[in-house]
């Protein structure tokens, strides 16, 4: 145990001394800013392409850090000093291809802060990492109902959103690739290792006039808590709003009682008009049981499930169990191929299980189900050896 | 004056006075129906002798082997003792049937008469006798 901590110590002498001889290039905003994104980026990707749907809620978190990451670096960008601010990256197009056609010739001359080709990248950068959080933000609201945009977007609108969301993600994944391969590149034709700087905040080895732009940092942190204070306010507000297309957590009375004796009172979003039709048809023979009630109230129900079936909400439940009902057992939740796939990875033993005994009692793992909603954070699958 | 003792009492009082009379009312109420269904049996046997809970208990207990085959017993959801929490083919739980765990039991002659009606067919594939049905109250009234 005492040579890691030995190694430790020693690269922590190291990076101090070169942050105390060199020339300081990146301030603390700009160090910070950078590996918080690395971080936030890691694990939002991580969630995002590898993860289950229950990792969501990590993966918003993920993603309402690197928005306010991107709000800080675009304040920082226009107040900060020195190379911080963006306009001592920001090059004309003809000095962009100028240099990149120097660099293939191989003789491009050093820049203390971003050079042209990087500072390009971090503007790109910046500009599609903002695209990512604007499709996810839309995707959320559109297929989980949740965020600040789903009181206005259409579940439609969401699966369009999330085709986008992930075409922009991949983008970003090469865009890091060329971004490591430009830092490689350039430690190596500069001799100095770029990761330490963006650590130590200090380069070596140069000569350059000092940055022209002081930081108002006072400014930029007033402004920072303002931003700060509003977005979350208004996001909160925003996301308290109803959300477009979804049911109302209460439900009639005489259904509750009638249809929860017995199972879960299924949210009457999840299956079409017809398919209650026709349970409230069969129910002397209601999946093997008799639950025959009598006339008056088979009319009320029947009133109820017609102007509340799915094809009245746009959930993401309502519409993918709506539009792939088996036509060999139309009425039978766990029959559409849309619930076959969302449980495939469901051993049977789990619906076995004494906390879930039957793969009609949705509650037993999704704790909101009682309000047709079934978000991806309300998932608890209890283990199945208990 | 201090009235908070005077409070407490009258609080307890009422609390006290509230659970007797919901159980007075569930008593009556139960009485009422097994009366009804006292009477339909006497209808339709002049012999009837009154309920037996212990041919309620065989009722309970028996598998007729002639209702539907998912549902092969009462005890199918409601476990073999009366006084167990039960579980329906769907995974809810079901209330002791027995009296004495849930008091509310055999009050709504409405719910009484679907719950025989829909038990019935499933488990025994017929519906049930007056005789059946108070002999079953009687039973889980003993438990």
């Amino acid at each position: 145990m005492q040579q890691p901590a030995m190694i430790l110590r020693e690269s922590l002498a190291v990076l101090r001394a070169q942050a105390r001889n060199g020339t300081p290039v990146w301030d603390l905003g700009v160090r910070l800013f950078h590996w918080l994104l690395v971080a936030s980026v890691t694990i939002a990707a991580l969630t995002g392409f590898f993860a289950q749907r229950s990792a969501l809620q990590l993966h918003l978190i993920a993603g309402g850090i690197i928005a306010a990451l991107i709000g800080f670096r675009i304040v920082w960008g226009l107040l900060g000093g020195g190379y911080a601010r963006f306009a001592s990256f920001a090059f004309s197009p003809p000095s962009v291809l100028a240099y990149g056609r120097q660099m293939i010739a191989g003789r491009t001359a050093r820049y203390l802060g971003h050079n042209p080709l990087g500072g390009l990248m971090v503007f790109a950068l910046l500009a599609v990492l903002t695209l990512i959080v604007l499709t996810g933000t839309v995707t959320l609201g559109g297929l989980v109902k949740q965020g600040p945009l789903a009181f206005a977007t259409s579940f439609a609108g969401g699966a369009q959103a999330i085709g986008l969301h992930k075409l922009l993600s991949l983008l970003l994944v090469a865009m890091i690739a060329a971004h490591l391969w430009g830092v490689w590149f350039e430690s190596r034709r500069e001799g100095e290792n770029l990761v330490v700087a963006m650590v130590t905040g200090a380069k070596s080895h140069i000569e350059a006039d000092p940055p022209r732009w002081k930081a108002h940092r006072r400014l930029a942190t007033l402004i920072c808590i303002a931003l700060g204070a509003a977005g979350t306010f208004g996001i909160t507000a925003l996301a308290n709003l109803p959300g477009l297309g979804v049911p109302p957590a209460t439900q009639d009375p005489v259904y509750a009682e009638q249809c929860g004796a017995c199972h879960l009172a299924y949210p009457p979003s999840l299956m079409p008009a017809a398919a209650w039709s026709g349970i409230l048809d069969h129910l002397g023979h209601h999946f093997g049981e008799d639950a025959s009630l009598d006339a008056p109230t088979i009319a009320h129900l029947r009133a109820y499930l017609a102007a509340n079936s799915a094809e009245h909400w746009d959930t993401l439940p309502a519409v993918r169990l709506r539009s792939s009902i088996d036509p060999a057992d139309p009425m039978r939740i766990t029959a559409t191929r849309f619930w076959r796939n969302m449980h495939r990875r469901i051993p049977a033993a789990t619906f076995a299980s004494p906390k879930v005994s039957s793969r009609a009692s949705c509650e037993a793992c999704h704790r909101d189900a009682a309000t047709g909603r079934f978000a991806p954070q309300k998932i608890e699958i209890p283990e199945a050896s208990e | 004056m201090n009235l908070r003792p005077i409070l407490l009492l009258a609080f307890a009082a009422s609390l006290t006075g509230g659970a007797t009379l919901a159980a007075t009312n569930y008593a009556s109420e139960r009485a009422a129906i097994v009366a009804r269904y006292a009477a339909e049996a006497k209808q339709a046997n002049p012999n009837f002798h009154g309920f037996s809970a212990d041919a309620g208990k065989a009722f309970f207990l028996a598998h007729p082997g002639t209702g539907r085959p998912e549902t092969p017993s009462c005890t199918t959801c409601h476990t073999t003792s009366p006084r167990n929490y039960g579980r329906t083919r769907a995974g809810k739980q079901l209330l002791p049937v027995a009296v004495s765990r849930t008091p509310a039991r055999f009050t709504n002659l409405t719910k009484v008469e679907r719950w025989f009606k829909r038990n019935c067919n499933t488990v025994y594939g017929r519906t049930c006798t007056a005789q059946e049905k108070g002999n079953y109250i009687t039973f889980m009234e003993s438990q």
